[in-house]
């Protein structure tokens, strides 16, 4: 069943707080957060987060398409290589 | 072998009694594995044409040149196919191949080295370089962005990189 729309959208306390000072800050670092159970927000796009996978901080650049998932989602627990092949990367 | 050549996929075995094989595709785009022809096995074998006739689970089944029998398709089973480097398209700007970011030397704006790309990864949001440091056991997860990449010169082998506060421990 899905969340009630009355109760908005969840994220924990810190995970504002923390983008809050770092917007203000305006300093171009990762946040490093926990919460993967966090609602990804408008006011989050343009912030790189390090969200905890269990291991380490994964960097996750929030962009406008992000916005209303887990920040869990972009933060693989697990991790499968494959082969790179024809695979490409483009540069945002 | 030469070193300009990449894994594009493997014979997973016969397919039928024909001389089909089973072929599993390492490529984005699985059947783009029949564009990259002539495809190689490790030791030496060529394969000029690969005509794909369908797909069967966990792969697609193809024609290749020199496989006539059912035998000759069981006795390439579990060899990897190779490709050259130079049959695949060329790319717009800012979009690169995987295998030709892997092995790049980082360097930080004032020039000192922060290790090698080990590997690409895209977990949904952008791509990331994964770093090694020669004597850390650890990786680094540098996401490939303009910001924080801005230079990747792949013939001097080298990416500038001007990485987020606190993503690089001793940086």
């Amino acid at each position: 069943m899905s969340r009630s729309v009355w109760k908005g959208p969840f994220v924990d306390a810190y995970v504002l707080k923390k983008a809050e000072a770092a917007r203000e800050a305006g300093r171009n670092e990762v946040i490093k957060i926990w919460s993967r159970r966090s609602t990804i927000l408008p006011q989050f796009v343009g912030l790189t987060f390090g969200v905890y996978n269990g291991k380490k901080h994964v960097p996750v650049l929030v962009s406008e398409d992000m916005i209303g998932q887990k920040f869990g989602e972009y933060s693989p627990t697990r991790t499968y290589y494959g082969h790179a092949a024809d695979k490409k990367a483009k540069r945002k | 072998m030469p070193e300009d050549r990449v894994v594009v996929g493997s014979i997973a075995g016969a397919f039928g009694v024909r001389g089909e094989v089973r072929l599993k595709s390492y490529c984005s785009d699985p059947e783009a594995i029949a564009d990259y022809t002539p495809l190689y096995t490790k030791d030496g074998r060529s394969f000029p044409v690969v005509v794909l006739t369908g797909i069967t689970n966990n792969g697609l089944t193809a024609h290749m040149d020199g496989i006539v029998t059912k035998e000759d398709a069981d006795a390439l089973k579990g060899t990897e196919l190779f490709a050259s480097r130079d049959v695949m398209p060329d790319l717009p700007d800012d979009e690169y191949y995987y295998n030709d970011l892997i092995g790049l030397s980082v360097f930080d704006t004032g020039g000192n080295n922060l290790g090698t790309v080990k590997t690409v990864v895209n977990h949904g949001a952008t791509d990331l370089l994964e770093v090694t440091k020669m004597g850390y056991r650890d990786t680094v997860l540098l996401p490939f962005t303009k910001a924080a990449v801005p230079t990747v010169d792949i013939a001097a082998g080298r990416i500038v990189a001007d990485p987020p506060e606190g993503l690089f421990p001793d940086a």
